[in-house]
């Protein structure tokens, strides 16, 4: 191999993660500077395997990016899925137990006249889309922009020099190990790989990004916490297709979830949305701060669908594809940043540090108002790959840069005023916190508990009686790993699992994991079946005495979302 | 030293069908839904020529042919351990069958080894058993035969010692180290559970090396193409739909006792149908000059008839009456409008009436020195069925160190006539000497049809022989009818159906271009005819000179499992798989169930294994159940940590009823089963056992 005419270990700027926002990253960074050396690394397989959402797209910053980089972008092929479903049909709908369901819509219309909060629920002009599909889109461009974009590795940690204090690149995950982690004869060591500036976009809960944060001490001035999304693709019969409607957005409050003032009450709701072809896809998304140690959104997603009002659209139908993802939804408060004195003293506080950039859900710009984070993650790419261009020869500078345009920019006033909401309703439940956050950005800053630290012994009480299939829903989710490689996910002492998880909470993992992963094995609770894992990480946020963790596997594991 | 030419294909993910992959109004796989891969025991070679490589130094080159998209695997081969890679890619070479498709790729290694290696003959050639879209296995002894090189099949394992390779490959019921007297040659990876990863820096290097691209001209093939081709798909669509019941168990006492039920009713039926052969030549149809109720496709048996029935109208009685100016009348009659090509083609095709091959049906026995194994008389069956349709005689040829005893039960199965070659040379069965013999003694006799057993063997062997003898063949033939194909003038041909795609469609072949019509068949599906001791038939010697040139390796050592198994009369088979995790494992869990079957059931159990179980060494090859092992037919089988790779499922295809444990829910097996338990069978199997003694 002439590895020699170039450093194949190095790059100008390593993109950790081939999402919407790390690709918009690549795709603007690239187009300014045709030679800039850029690479892209991604866990899945291809792209978009690993990426999940409704999705409802905001789409003004995925074209302001797309215009500039590549002006005749409608006329690629895969653009017109992305400008192919307009939101026309939008409802709120409030599901007041089993049969009652309210429209709350013109309540949302007249919030969004008096500029309410509220209003930002509003979805029409939205357009709703596949984020597999659209993740495959833009790495198409990226790659005729030349772009050089990597499915397969997995980044295991960030490198820190601690004398230079700083950032100088990072590691691969070993390959070939077998179960007991001795090396097979295809072991292939991680490799090092060096960068002069890194952007993480990993997406939610990054681990690299988290390891980033630790390493060199950047803080969040509220816990970062997380929902977990359940979603299925349901194809259904042409009549029923035709009575939901092909530009139509659907979402709920209340049932399964939350029931004022009797509960259940469990932050979050539902969704539906034409998804073309005669499918539908419905989802739940459920704040992971439950309280229920039986809960598991899945079971929450089948009462959802046996609502009468869901049930009308998709019964006979079957589902051809499902997911899980978790979404951070501390917003504003969230966001983990570096503290700093800057220009004449003043304290800055960057959203990375030195050369390393944070951006979309691996940051938590996630906007609790719109329930959307898609369109902040490809604003902030689009910003940290222009920075990313601009400091080149000083990419000490990137992250205050960075910092800089996301304040000028429509990110961090996209957040601010929602930066209340979700721990509002954490701290005083749904039935008063969705009133009380119509005046959210008036309310000083609450910090919240972690999600894991909410878990009580109450029960969640199901409708729909028996378990549920989640080997099916692995299936649906196309996942696979190699089996013979040691677990990446791990409990850290039994000791809790056997003395206190079990009488208290009947071992929740085993019931939240939406992937079964988790079995009893002995008086143990094991990490059964690593292979099934389809990378949502509830687990390390919701183990109720925070015993569990997760790395990445070998390149390429994971589940295989084609429209999700 | 050694250089190594890796043969790669580009093939659509199979393990990735789900529901929005088949057309929903004709049922058939939308190949294109589907994303492209690199077929998975082409990594195996890879892998096996990375490690050849590790022991003598040399350069990796990977060849393709395809379109200009199957660069990327190209791409994938060299972000792991190829050194440079050739894309043979030219419109011409498009819609090439087996041989259309080997010619090229040996035209393309001559001039790999001339460009690249300079001429030194010091290298192998290394490929993927088969494809998981044709499933052939017939390309790589193709290339062999072109290049007239040796082919070492089933390769597992490679040593090197004493400055020479020795390969382990598989043989019928055990494993066999063999060293070849001659490079270059060809070895086909039937396994090699060590694929290699891409490395970050091999893949940057990857991306930014250029691939060589070749058209046909740069190599100039002498059979290349649709013109090339020998057979000629004529109709796909989708499989007879599943019997397997696919039912998720979850409460094991039911589950068992619904077992203990369906077994005493003697299971489900098998997916194939194989029907009996039914065919009139046109002379002999009582019904008219213008029936042709046996066309391949219904489709054209529709057309034939309405045709028939305006020419009726019309008072033509006559072939000869047929013409240019009818074409009009019988249109203007027609109530949907049939070109006036087709129509042409149909008028020119009733003119003939007879058959378009002559000579008889033969079958080319396979045996263990002692009998003849059990597909031989399938095919007996088969060819007799056949020959009584076209009123010729069955032939067997046989050929071995010696066969003299196995004569009768050859002419017992249905033989007219036995074609017998013995050679001292003959004794272990290896491609060079039996392709040269088998092909030799064919040519000599010509018979218009020529079938194998898809075994191990006969996989080998018959593509080499079909491409000596520049014939068509169509691998894995699950069905056989003599059909017609009146529009391009084909009377009373051979309409070849086989499973591709991993199973997931069916497809109708013909041979064309060939004198002889050459087909292997899975072991299991056809049926035997009653074996009769009273029948006589003729017994003519034939020989062919043989040397030791002709032996072109030389076997070590040969390995073979303690004694039989009856895999293939069990009634009931219980199978391990690499789930087992090791050797006490598969012994304890296999015998236990084993045991209490036998017991409860009241009858015959066999212990099974998939081919990675035997490759960890859990149990000996001769327990091997699949495509390179025994297919085999029992009542009940049980598969217990078996994921369920294409060539073990098609051994499987004819089992009454199939129950799997694996717990990886995604376990391809399961969509072939009729009961499924998701869960480890260390966990599964003691309920089993313990609900089977209530």
């Amino acid at each position: 191999m002439a590895t020699k005419e170039k450093d194949y270990r190095h790059a100008s700027i390593l993109i950790v993660g081939a999402g919407p926002g790390g690709l918009a990253a690549a795709i603007t960074a690239k187009s300014i500077n045709k030679d800039a050396d850029i690479v892209v690394l991604e866990k899945g397989e291809a792209l978009g395997n690993h990426t999940i959402s409704g999705a409802v797209l905001e789409i003004a910053p995925l074209k302001r990016m797309l215009d500039k980089a590549v002006p005749d972008w409608l006329t690629l092929e895969g653009a017109d899925h992305i400008m192919g479903r307009e939101v026309r049909s939008d409802a709120v709908r409030f599901l007041l137990g089993k049969k009652l369901t309210i429209n709350i819509s013109s309540i949302i219309k007249l919030g969004k006249k008096l500029g309410l909060p509220l209003g930002e629920m509003d979805n029409h002009g939205n357009y709703v889309v596949s984020i597999s599909k659209l993740t495959k889109f833009l790495g198409k461009v990226a790659l005729s922009l030349g772009v050089e974009i990597y499915p397969g590795f997995c980044v295991k940690e960030i490198l820190y020099d601690k004398t230079e204090r700083k950032i100088y690149g990072i590691k691969l995950v070993d390959q070939g190990l077998d179960k007991e982690g001795h090396p097979q004869s295809n072991y292939l060591k991680g490799e090092t790989i060096t960068a002069d500036i890194i952007i993480l976009s990993e997406g939610s809960d990054g681990l690299v990004t988290e390891d980033f944060v630790a390493k060199t001490g950047l803080k969040r001035e509220i816990n970062q916490v997380f929902s977990v999304g359940v979603k299925e693709v349901i194809r259904v019969s042409k009549e029923r297709y035709e009575l939901f409607g092909n530009n139509r957005v659907i979402h709920t409050l209340g049932y399964p979830l939350w029931f004022p003032i009797f509960g259940p009450d469990v932050f979050g709701g539902g969704f539906a949305y034409s998804y073309g072809d005669n499918q539908i896809t419905i989802g739940i998304i459920a704040g992971a701060d439950w309280k229920y140690y039986n809960f598991n959104p899945q079971k929450a997603l089948v009462d959802f669908k046996h609502h009468p009002f869901i049930y009308q659209f998709i019964e006979g139908g079957e589902v051809i594809e499902a997911g899980v993802k978790t979404i951070p939804e501390g917003g504003y408060h969230a966001v983990p940043r570096y503290e700093q004195s800057g220009n004449g003293g003043k304290i800055i506080r960057t959203v990375g540090y030195k050369n390393v950039m944070i951006i979309g859900d691996s940051a938590g710009f996630v906007n609790m108002h719109k329930i959307k984070g898609l369109h902040n993650a490809i604003e902030s790419g689009s910003l940290a790959g222009q920075v990313s261009v601009q400091c080149l020869n000083n990419p000490d500078k990137a992250a205050e840069v960075y910092t800089h345009m996301l304040e000028q920019n429509s990110v961090i006033d996209d957040l601010k005023p929602a930066r209340n909401f979700r721990a509002i309703i954490a701290k005083f439940g749904s039935t008063i916190g969705f009133p009380l956050s119509t005046i959210g950005k008036y309310i000083p800053k609450l910090n919240i508990e972690r999600d894991f630290e909410s878990m009580t012994s109450t029960m969640f009480k199901y409708d729909t009686p028996g378990k549920f299939d989640k080997a099916t829903f692995v299936a649906l989710a196309g996942t696979k790993h190699r089996e013979d490689q040691p677990s990446h996910l791990s409990i850290l002492d039994q000791h809790y699992c056997i003395n206190k998880c079990d009488p208290l909470f009947d071992r929740a993992c085993i019931t939240f994991c939406p992937a079964g992963v988790y079995e009893q094995v002995g008086d143990k609770t094991l990490p059964a079946n690593p292979s099934n894992c389809i990378h949502c990480k509830t687990c390390q946020r919701k183990c109720p005495f925070d015993n569990i963790r997760w790395t990445v596997p070998e390149g390429g594991g994971g589940p295989r979302y084609k429209q999700m | 030293m050694s250089n190594y030419i890796v043969l790669v294909k580009q093939v659509p993910d199979v393990t990735q069908i789900t529901g929005n992959a088949f057309d929903p109004e004709t049922g058939t796989l939308k190949r294109g839904a589907l994303p492209s891969v690199i077929n998975k025991l082409d990594t195996d070679a890879l892998a096996f020529a990375d490690k050849m490589r590790q022991a003598s130094p040399g350069k990796i080159v990977c060849l393709t042919m395809g379109p200009p998209m199957a660069k990327d695997i190209l791409i994938y081969s060299l972000s792991r351990s190829a050194d440079s890679a050739v894309l043979l890619t030219d419109k011409v070479l498009g819609g090439a069958d087996t041989p259309a498709t080997a010619n090229p790729l040996a035209y393309a290694i001559r001039r790999i080894v001339k460009d690249m290696f300079h001429g030194d003959n010091n290298y192998m050639v290394i490929a993927g058993m088969q494809s998981v879209d044709g499933d052939t296995a017939q390309v790589p002894p193709q290339v062999a035969e072109e290049l007239q090189i040796p082919c070492i099949a089933y390769a597992t394992d490679v040593e090197f010692t004493s400055n020479k390779f020795r390969i382990k490959k598989i043989v019928t019921g055990g494993n066999q180290w063999v060293s070849p007297k001659t490079l270059p040659c060809v070895i086909t990876v039937a396994g090699y559970d060590y694929p290699l990863f891409a490395s970050f820096q091999r893949s940057r290097w990857a991306r930014g090396h250029a691939v060589i691209h070749w058209s046909a001209g740069d190599i100039k093939p002498t059979l290349f193409g649709c013109d090339g081709s020998k057979t000629r798909v004529i109709k796909v669509f989708p499989p007879p739909k599943s019997s397997r019941k696919n039912k998720h168990v979850t409460h094991i006492h039911e589950f068992v006792s619904e077992l203990v039920m369906s077994y005493k009713k003697g299971g489900f039926s098998s997916v194939f149908e194989t029907g009996e052969a039914d065919y009139l030549i046109p002379s002999k149809r009582a019904d008219g000059t213008f029936n042709r109720n046996y066309e391949v496709t219904d489709k054209e048996v529709r057309l034939f008839n309405r045709v028939a029935q305006a020419l009726s109208k019309l008072g033509i009685t006559e072939v000869h009456q047929l013409n240019g100016p009818l074409v009009d009348r019988v249109q203007a009659i027609l109530d949907e409008k049939v070109p006036k090509r087709m129509m042409m083609e149909m008028f020119e095709g009733y003119k003939i009436t007879r058959p378009s091959y002559t000579g008889d049906i033969w079958v080319v026995a396979e045996h263990d020195d002692e009998k003849t194994n059990d597909v031989t008389a399938e095919l007996l069956g088969k060819a007799s069925n056949l020959a009584k349709l076209l009123d010729v005689r069955v032939g067997a040829v046989i050929a071995g160190r010696e066969c003299k005893h196995m004569l009768n039960e050859l002419v017992a199965a249905g033989a007219d006539d036995v074609y017998i070659i013995e050679n001292e040379l003959l004794k272990d069965f290896r491609p060079g000497p039996y392709r040269k013999v088998i092909a030799d003694v064919i040519k000599r006799y010509e018979p218009q049809i020529v079938l194998f057993g898809a075994t191990p063997q006969g996989r080998v062997l018959a593509p080499m022989v079909a491409y000596r003898l520049g014939c068509g063949l169509t691998a894995d033939c699950t069905r056989l009818d003599i059909k017609d194909n009146t529009r391009r003038g084909d009377i009373a041909i051979l309409a070849q159906t086989r499973p591709a795609l991993g199973g997931n469609v069916m497809a109708t072949i013909c041979t064309m271009n060939s004198k002889i019509q050459m087909a292997t068949a899975r072991p299991g599906v056809m049926r035997k005819i009653k074996s009769d001791t009273s029948r006589r038939g003729n017994i003519i010697h034939h020989s062919v000179a043989l040397s030791e040139s002709d032996i072109e390796f030389d076997i070590i050592s040969t390995e073979l499992g303690g004694g039989r198994t009856k895999l293939t009369i069990a009634d009931v088979i219980v199978s391990g798989g690499k789930g087992l995790r090791n050797r006490d494992n598969f012994n304890k869990l296999a015998s236990n169930l084993s045991s209490v079957l036998q017991k409860k059931l009241n009858c015959t159990v066999e212990i099974g294994a998939s081919r990675a179980a035997v490759e960890q060494g859990f149990i000996d090859r001769i327990h091997q159940v699949g495509q390179t092992g025994t297919t085999v037919s029992p009542k009940l089988y049980i598969a217990l940590g078996i994921s369920g790779a294409i060539q073990h499922l098609i051994g499987i295809e004819n089992a009454g009823i199939i129950v799997a444990i694996n717990s990886d829910p995604q376990a391809p097996i399961f969509k072939h089963s009729d009961y499924y338990l998701i869960g480890t069978a260390e966990e599964i199997v003691p309920q089993i056992v313990e609900a089977l003694k209530q």
